[in-house]
């Protein structure tokens, strides 16, 4: 009796630590903290040299990430008159900027590196 | 064999390549993990003395600014190597093929210290494209097929990306520096 009284006790235990995972995971407003998951956030991957996707679509004023998963330091950088700039991502690292307009970019630091951000009408 | 072929484009030198012919050190072609780990560290460090030449020779934008990123992504590999051998109580160990890269340096070196201007720029950039090119060929066909341990392997396999961007860019920057 005592035994089944304890399983019962480890199994609520358990279903309330289940939930409070759970709602840890979940922010206030009920969108997921998966930054993937999140509207109007885009991500890009850098490794082995190249912007994954090269070709990013995106609807107008989203965010888009740049994940540095490469082995050295790159930038991202309007292409061709370097209107704009990250400072140097680390492997790691991220930096992120919204976009009104498409664009082509690429890292400064290893030029063969190009991507583009594409607005969809 | 493939060891011999990418050792002699490596270091450049005929004078060392005769060395090679003659040493009974490169009966064993195989390298182990230890003398890999010390390869890498010796050959990336190479690559980055001879940046170092160039940012305080140099006057062009170009050459400085490619020396300038040899320099630093060179170091960021030396970094993970040593951390890597670090974590896996490798020790490197100077080897036949270390001891023929510092001989190489050491020509390249009274070359490209002989040399000014625009000579001093070509000879740099020349050297940078004709490096990586028996560096990439070195790694993929020699480093990355006689490591042993998974870890080495995967760190070597990850470079060559890297390297194959440092070709392209030293031949385009070879190619801007011609046409002025």
């Amino acid at each position: 009796m005592k035994n089944k009284i304890n399983k019962w006790i480890n199994g609520i235990a358990v279903a309330g630590i289940i939930t409070l995972a759970a709602a840890s995971c979940t922010s206030p407003g009920g969108q997921s903290n998966n930054q993937a998951a999140q509207p109007g956030k885009d991500t890009v991957y850098i490794a082995g040299m190249k912007f994954k996707p090269a070709e990013l679509w995106i609807n107008q004023w989203d965010t888009v990430v740049w994940i540095n998963n490469d082995i050295v330091a790159h930038d991202v950088t309007e292409f061709p008159d370097k209107t704009w700039s990250s400072d140097s991502i680390q492997p790691g690292q991220s930096w992120e900027k919204d976009f009104g307009d498409s664009v082509d970019y690429f890292c400064s630091i290893h030029p063969t590196m190009h991507g583009k951000i594409m607005i969809r009408k | 064999m493939n060891t011999l072929k990418s050792i002699m484009k490596w270091t450049g030198a005929a004078a060392v390549c005769l060395l090679f012919f003659s040493s009974t050190a490169w009966s064993q072609s195989k390298l182990t993990d230890p003398e890999i780990a010390s390869v890498a560290v010796t050959a990336n460090q190479i690559d980055v003395n001879y940046g170092k030449i160039a940012v305080k020779k140099s006057k062009s934008p170009e050459i400085r600014k490619f020396a300038e990123t040899m320099i630093k992504d060179h170091t960021d590999i030396i970094k993970q190597a040593v951390a890597l051998a670090t974590k896996l109580h490798v020790t490197p160990k100077t080897n036949a093929t270390t001891k023929s890269l510092l001989e190489g340096e050491k020509k390249t070196t009274k070359l490209l210290n002989s040399k000014k201007g625009k000579a001093f720029d070509k000879a740099y950039i020349d050297n940078e494209v004709a490096y990586h090119k028996a560096v990439i060929n070195a790694v993929q066909n020699v480093l990355i097929p006689d490591s042993q341990n998974q870890e080495l392997k995967d760190l070597l396999t990850k470079v060559m990306p890297l390297l194959n961007s440092h070709l392209q860019m030293a031949e385009n920057t070879q190619a801007e520096i011609q046409g002025k």
